[in-house]
């Protein structure tokens, strides 16, 4: 308990950190919100964005608007979205939902299955069924993620009609209750698996060569010598040790998956966090952009903080202080 | 009892009525798409294009405008001008209700014009500019009194252009701000329920339309779909029935037109009359000299680049003024306008002002920056700059986002030669005119006159053409105004775009407006 107390306060400065370098990196970036909604409304006065501009801080020299920025982060307040018109806190939290949704059911397919293929992969080590394996994994691996989307898309949704092609949620129906859950878990199948074939190929390998490594050590050999059955061996002994990279990469590719959820995302119009976050890198929204980079990065190094955890669950020699 | 049961005898009576004549089915959903997803849906404030596709079917205007640019009388009954053109009677509808249930008045007209469009309006300080006051002498009646003739003005009282916002939601609050922007209370045969962002906006059917029995849906879904193949997609399966506004890229739509349940139409866009061109920097860099200009488009081949680029959808531009303008007898075609484009003659034109050709070939080197739009766009600089290679200009391309690329070229005028499209709109007055005058040289305005040009002859032509109210007079200054322009260029014309509406069979009624996506819906139902 201590030590998850202790690594949450070495978190702060690290975020804060964070906070501060995108603050100055997107700054750079020529144009601002300003422009953008004066540009879309065909035309504007200089006046007119002149006052907006006045109304939004961004007159304020930048280390003003700085130091506005972050005594607002440490109250909680994420600021305003001036282009959504909104609380960022309300619009971040509406989308959170949604790529929650998304990366947990990704996480778990793709850890799950990746697990469990790499296992079968290893401990049936050169027959047609490793091969197979291995062969699915290089594929999907080397397949861009738009396109096996968009592949989807043309199977399941129009050949077929299995699934909707894209969306949360039937918007004919706006069902309510129960049967409101079965219809986003059936928006949610085409995205999930699309999001987790990469990552699935990337643990299954992972886990393969894993095992087949730990298979090699000493203690494999002494655990034979005692007269232990195969299969005790594989997993209780092997198979725990074997995980302990897998569990470490997918603790730090939860960031990544935001990264790459935007383009699942935008091909499915699934209406994540990646998606509010590229559209309002165009839109110079710097808030709300601000906003989820902040989320983001809290989430990382919670998630790290769990995997550590795990670690001694799975290693009982790894101690945690 | 007895009113209930007359009540429903003539709901009844009216919908067989109804079937009899035209057969429309009531109820239904239309899912269509909206891309991208809006920023507010202060159509008041802001004319851009994805708000214009949801709020005409919450707000109204006075009029609508048919396919033959007649108008169609919406919250106003009629109207009547007088002789000098200085004094506009409007007539409005009784009985009509905002969706709080408030009555609409002469009121709300006075303050939407005076307070509203005249100020925030992007470009309502325009459209409205001669009006110097609204008398309203009763709840139905609003005078404009207006300091000279204003003949565009009639053209510009559609949903979209100038919306009829509530005044007891506005009065005494910040308009720009005001929460009315996203939540939205209007006249009009559907009211606003739900915008989940990233998702959709929910409309459902206004059951106290004042035109009894419309609207025929029971609810309109805008959808938002990111990616342009999966829009595709939805089309295809019938999951959204509607999409305008080239949300379904050309390249799909023809594919998807052979399809028994999909059809194309090009129609309801007139009103909007976009133009493709390129803007010149006439103060410095390269194309100071008008005559490179006349070279450069002579040299296009406009129709190349409409059916390679644009499949075949568009019309070659042949002057300053979209060929739409024939309606109102203001178009005339001009010279320097080939269809096909003419190399030896452009490479004439530069050899005789002196610009020689160097070892290479080269007579000159600049920079082309691109609309960042898409792909479309880009493509169109490619032919540009192959065809300008033809004639010894050699153009690097740049292709920037949107706020870079608008900070270059209206706030830092740091461009040589730009591609772009402007709207038009239903009269030069309001599209074509922000394009050339003096006036319209507003630094860090967007679209308006980028290339600094500046000419007092043009500036006296522009200011007669806004105030003349003789047709006839009216068309011989444009004439003038379309040969000056001919000559020095500041803009180039490239061609008149025409953009897709891609919808599924299912849907019918929704093309009577020369507004096209941007027009109530009203009239659509579902076959």
């Amino acid at each position: 308990m201590k030590y998850v107390v202790k690594r949450l306060v070495q978190g702060v400065p690290i975020i804060l950190a964070i906070v501060v370098i995108n603050f100055f990196l997107l700054n750079m970036a020529e144009g601002d919100a300003v422009d953008v909604l004066a540009g879309e409304a065909g035309s504007a006065t200089p006046e007119y964005m002149a006052e907006l501009r006045k109304k939004f801080g961004l007159d304020q020299p930048l280390p003003v608007q700085l130091m506005v920025y972050l005594k607002n982060v440490v109250t909680l307040d994420l600021g305003y979205s001036f282009r959504h018109d909104m609380p960022v806190n309300e619009l971040i939290f509406d989308r959170f939902s949604a790529t929650a949704l998304l990366m947990t059911s990704t996480i778990i397919l793709a850890v799950g299955f990746g697990i469990l293929l790499g296992l079968l992969a290893a401990m049936r080590l050169n027959t047609w069924k490793d091969a197979v394996i291995t062969v699915f994994a290089l594929i999907t691996y080397a397949t861009p993620l738009f396109w096996v989307g968009l592949m989807m898309i043309v199977v399941f949704s129009l050949q077929l009609g299995w699934f909707p092609t894209s969306g949360m949620e039937n918007v004919a129906a706006f069902y309510e209750g129960w049967d409101r859950v079965v219809d986003i878990a059936h928006h949610l199948v085409l995205p999930t698996i699309t999001l987790s074939l990469f990552y699935l190929a990337l643990y299954t390998r992972m886990m393969r060569a894993s095992m087949l490594e730990q298979y090699g050590q000493d203690y494999v050999v002494t655990a034979r010598a005692k007269g232990l059955t195969e299969r005790r061996i594989t997993f209780v002994h092997v198979l725990r040790n074997a995980l302990l990279p897998v569990v470490t990469m997918a603790g730090v590719q939860v960031g990544a998956l935001i990264g790459g959820s935007v383009i699942v995302e935008s091909v499915f119009a699934w209406p994540g966090l990646g998606m509010l976050a590229f559209e309002s890198l165009f839109a110079r929204d710097l808030n709300l952009l601000l906003g989820i980079f902040l989320l983001s990065s809290i989430l990382v190094v919670a998630v790290n903080l769990i995997v550590d955890i795990i670690y001694c669950f799975l290693d009982p020699r790894i101690e945690v202080n | 009892m007895k009113k209930v049961f007359a009540t429903m005898f003539m709901a009844g009576s009216l919908m067989v009525s109804a079937f009899a004549a035209k057969a429309e089915n009531y109820g239904g959903t239309l899912s269509f798409l909206v891309q991208p997803e809006p920023p507010t849906l202060a159509s008041y404030v802001s004319t851009s294009g994805p708000i214009g596709l949801v709020m005409p079917k919450i707000y109204e205007g006075l009029f609508d405008y048919d396919n033959d640019g007649k108008m169609i009388p919406i919250l106003a009954e009629s109207y009547s001008m007088s002789a000098d053109g200085k004094t506009v009677t409007f007539k409005l509808r009784k009985g009509v209700e905002w969706h709080d249930g408030k009555p609409f008045t002469s009121a709300d007209v006075k303050f939407t014009i005076l307070e509203v469009l005249k100020k925030v309006h992007p470009r309502g300080p325009n459209s409205f500019r001669e009006v110097s006051s609204i008398d309203t002498p009763d709840a139905h009646t609003a005078i404009f009194n207006l300091d000279n003739p204003a003949p565009y003005m009639m053209r510009s009282f559609s949903a979209y252009e100038s919306p009829m916002v509530p005044k007891h939601l506005l009065e005494g609050q910040d308009v720009k701000s005001a929460p009315l922007a996203n939540k939205p209370v209007g006249t009009g045969p559907f009211k606003f329920v739900e915008w989940k962002k990233g998702q959709y906006i929910r409309l459902d059917k206004n059951e106290n339309y004042w035109q009894e029995g419309l609207p025929y849906l029971d609810r309109i879904v805008g959808r938002f779909i990111p990616d342009a193949s999966t829009r595709t997609a939805a089309m295809e399966n019938g999951e959204v029935l509607y999409a305008a506004y080239n949300a379904v890229p050309n390249i799909d739509a023809v594919r998807l037109k052979e399809r028994d349940d999909i059809d194309v139409t090009t129609d309801g866009y007139s009103m909007i009359n976009p133009m493709a061109l390129i803007e010149f920097n006439t103060k410095e860099g390269p194309f100071v000299d008008p005559a490179i200009r006349r070279a450069i488009s002579t040299a296009i081949d406009r129709r190349f680049m409409i059916d390679t680029i644009f499949f075949g959808y568009g019309k070659p531009a042949t002057s300053a003024l979209s060929s739409n303008f024939s309606a109102t007898n203001l178009h005339a075609k001009m010279a320097n306008y080939p269809e096909r484009g003419d190399v030896d003659a452009a490479n004439a034109i530069l050899d005789k002002a002196g610009y020689a050709k160097d070892g290479n070939g080269v007579r000159m080197k600049a920079t082309l920056d691109i609309i960042p739009y898409g792909e479309d766009w880009r493509r169109a600089g490619e032919y540009l700059k192959q065809a300008m290679g033809d004639i010894g200009i050699q153009l690097d391309l740049r292709y920037e986002d949107v706020p870079t690329w608008l900070k270059r070229v209206y706030h830092n005028y740091d461009f040589e030669m730009n591609v772009n499209y402007f709207y038009q709109l239903p009269d030069p007055v309001l599209g074509v005119h922000r394009h050339y005058g003096t006036n319209q040289i507003r630094q860090g305005t967007h679209f308006v006159n980028s290339s600094r040009y500046s000419n007092s002859t043009l500036d006296a032509l522009l200011d007669s053409g806004s105030k003349e109210p003789d047709a006839a007079k009216r068309t011989a200054t444009y004439k003038e105004i379309q040969t000056i322009l001919a000559n020095d260029m500041p803009v180039v014309n490239l061609f008149e775009l025409e953009f897709l509406t891609v919808y599924n069979t299912k849907l019918k009624g929704a093309y009577g407006s020369a507004m096209g996506a941007y027009g109530s819906f009203r009239e659509a139902y579902l076959d």
